[in-house]
């Protein structure tokens, strides 16, 4: 390797010598209208002189290719993507996902949504500047308390236990870290859920409810049993019962823009999202009613295509990269979505 | 007429990605409602004896929405395309944009990362002035009196986790109208 690159470097030396040390000055040209245009482009095929006479005469394509011993391969591209990932140590490994010929390409995006642009250039600034936290230099985070806790007391039977969870719960919660510049709260998924129980009777409304949400968010929706019988509700358990469309990137950014421009505004007497909305975790949900869903600009283009009386209303999950609901609700009203009453962190 | 309106509708959200017509004796042809009720009416059916009359026993007789069985039709036939398969020279040639692409898109982060990491560090050295500036606007010892009022007054940050007001929440645009805010609308 080493013996290789010296090599290189030798020849570029070498090169550098041989080369004037004075290059010839340019006379000072800016091109007018009536200059040639071509002249400012880099060297192309059109300002290469097609190649002389004998060349073109001897160019037989048909006489070499018959000349020639073994057969090339075929031109089209005959590789297939494994059907399963068998490892990281199986011979034949998928190729990357941006490779077309890759089970998991998917082109796109196509387009740069006005909801993303808006946050690279005006939200993510000001949220970093409203939510800025001085720390002196020499700041050190005094150390927190233990977050699973240990057994403490006189019984014998505390030795070796396993940790207890924190109070309230047995789930471990979200650390936050300290605000900076690599951790704004961003936008990262949108999931639209609608549930129609009337689809145990008759499974027109599931599909309905699919076309729905699949025309709104540009996803293929997919549909979800029931889990169990609930006898008030009138579900049957392993009947087919929602539908789900989960979107990512472009399509979300799309799906807010229309959400928060031409829905929310529209719908009447709408107050906002309850204050005590999310998961505590980053994520809001709330509901439309079905009125609000026939409000979409896919939906009402096209609003003779539905039976009105089976368009669904549905639940949108915002999904942010947040990690407490603080932090996502000053996220989502700055992009515009308004909150009310009282507010739980 | 009314049928052959709701076909358009449907027809171009669901463009079919392949222009190649189906031969005349295709089997999902001569099954797909699109054919059956485009059809000329008086085409007479395949069996002598009417279909309907045969149905009417268990069928009850009710008519299903003709909206729903579109909906039905297009949820079940997607026009998903076959998986691309490039030449070579075409791979190579998506490779290389695809590259460009990443390697642009890299960059323009880079880019943005970088602004607002000069606007989190002036950040920074702002609160650090202020909070070792006296009263007078001079840098004075750390725990001295009147010392850092201002830096305290700024850490207090009053009403940001309030409401963000809503006028804020405008989606940028190429021409934004001249009137973009009704300031007399009330309840």
């Amino acid at each position: 390797m080493a013996l290789r690159e010296l090599r290189f470097k030798a020849g570029s030396a070498l090169w550098r010598d041989l080369r004037p040390s004075i290059y010839p000055a340019r006379p000072f040209f800016t091109r007018d209208a009536s200059t040639n245009a071509l002249q400012d482009l880099e060297s192309s095929s059109f300002t290469v002189p097609p190649p002389s006479e004998d060349i073109v005469k001897s160019y037989d394509p048909v006489a070499r290719s018959k000349s020639r011993k073994n057969e090339l391969p075929p031109s089209r591209y005959q590789y297939r993507s494994p059907k399963y990932y068998r490892g990281p140590l199986h011979p034949h490994q998928p190729p990357p996902p941006s490779d077309p010929s890759s089970r998991l390409f998917t082109p796109g995006p196509f387009s740069l949504p006005r909801l993303e642009q808006t946050y690279q250039s005006t939200i993510a600034p000001d949220l970093l500047t409203l939510t800025y936290t001085h720390f002196p230099p020499g700041y050190r985070a005094p150390p927190k308390a233990q977050r699973l806790r240990s057994w403490e007391g006189d019984s014998p039977y505390f030795k070796n236990r396993p940790l207890r969870g924190p109070r309230g719960g047995d789930n471990l919660r979200l650390l936050t870290p300290p605000k900076t510049f690599r951790n704004i709260p961003k936008i990262t998924g949108v999931t639209l859920h609608s549930m129609v129980p009337d689809a145990v009777d008759d499974s027109a409304h599931l599909h309905v409810a699919g076309m729905v949400m699949q025309a709104i968010s540009n996803v293929r929706a997919t549909t979800h049993k029931a889990r169990r019988s609930v006898q008030q509700w009138g579900l049957r358990e392993g009947k087919y019962v929602s539908v789900t469309a989960s979107m990512k990137g472009e399509d979300t950014f799309h799906f807010l823009g229309k959400l928060i421009d031409v829905v929310l505004p529209r719908i009447k007497e709408w107050k906002g999202v309850k204050g005590t909305s999310g998961d505590s975790s980053g994520n809001i949900t709330f509901g439309l009613p079905r009125d609000a869903v026939a409000l979409f600009p896919e939906v009402e283009v096209n609003y003779d295509m539905y039976p009105p009386k089976m368009i669904p209303g549905c639940h949108i999950t915002i999904h942010s990269s947040a990690t407490n609901d603080r932090d996502a609700r000053l996220l989502l009203q700055s992009i515009g979505i308004p909150f009310y009453g009282k507010v739980v962190n | 007429m009314r049928r052959s309106t709701i076909l358009h509708s449907f027809y171009s959200a669901f463009r079919p990605l392949s222009t190649r017509t189906l031969p005349a004796n295709c089997l999902r042809k001569s099954f797909s409602p699109i054919t059956q009720s485009l059809r000329a009416p008086n085409a007479a059916p395949f069996s002598s004896s009417s279909r309907l009359l045969a149905r009417k026993g268990k069928g009850g007789g009710q008519k299903k929405d003709n909206r729903i069985t579109q909906i039905r039709y297009h949820l079940t036939h997607q026009k998903t395309p076959r998986p691309l398969r490039f030449s070579r020279l075409r791979a190579l040639r998506h490779w290389t944009i695809h590259r460009a692409w990443q390697l642009f898109r890299a960059k323009q982060r880079t880019a943005e990362q970088l602004e607002l990491e000069r606007q989190y560090n002036s950040m920074r050295e702002a609160c650090e002035a202020l909070r070792l500036m006296d009263e007078r606007g001079m840098s004075g010892q750390e725990g001295g009196r009147e010392v850092g009022r201002l830096y305290r007054i700024a850490m207090e940050k009053k009403g940001i986790w309030d409401n963000v007001p809503i006028e804020y929440a405008r989606i940028q645009m190429d021409y934004p109208s001249r009137e973009g805010w009704n300031h007399e609308w009330t309840r």
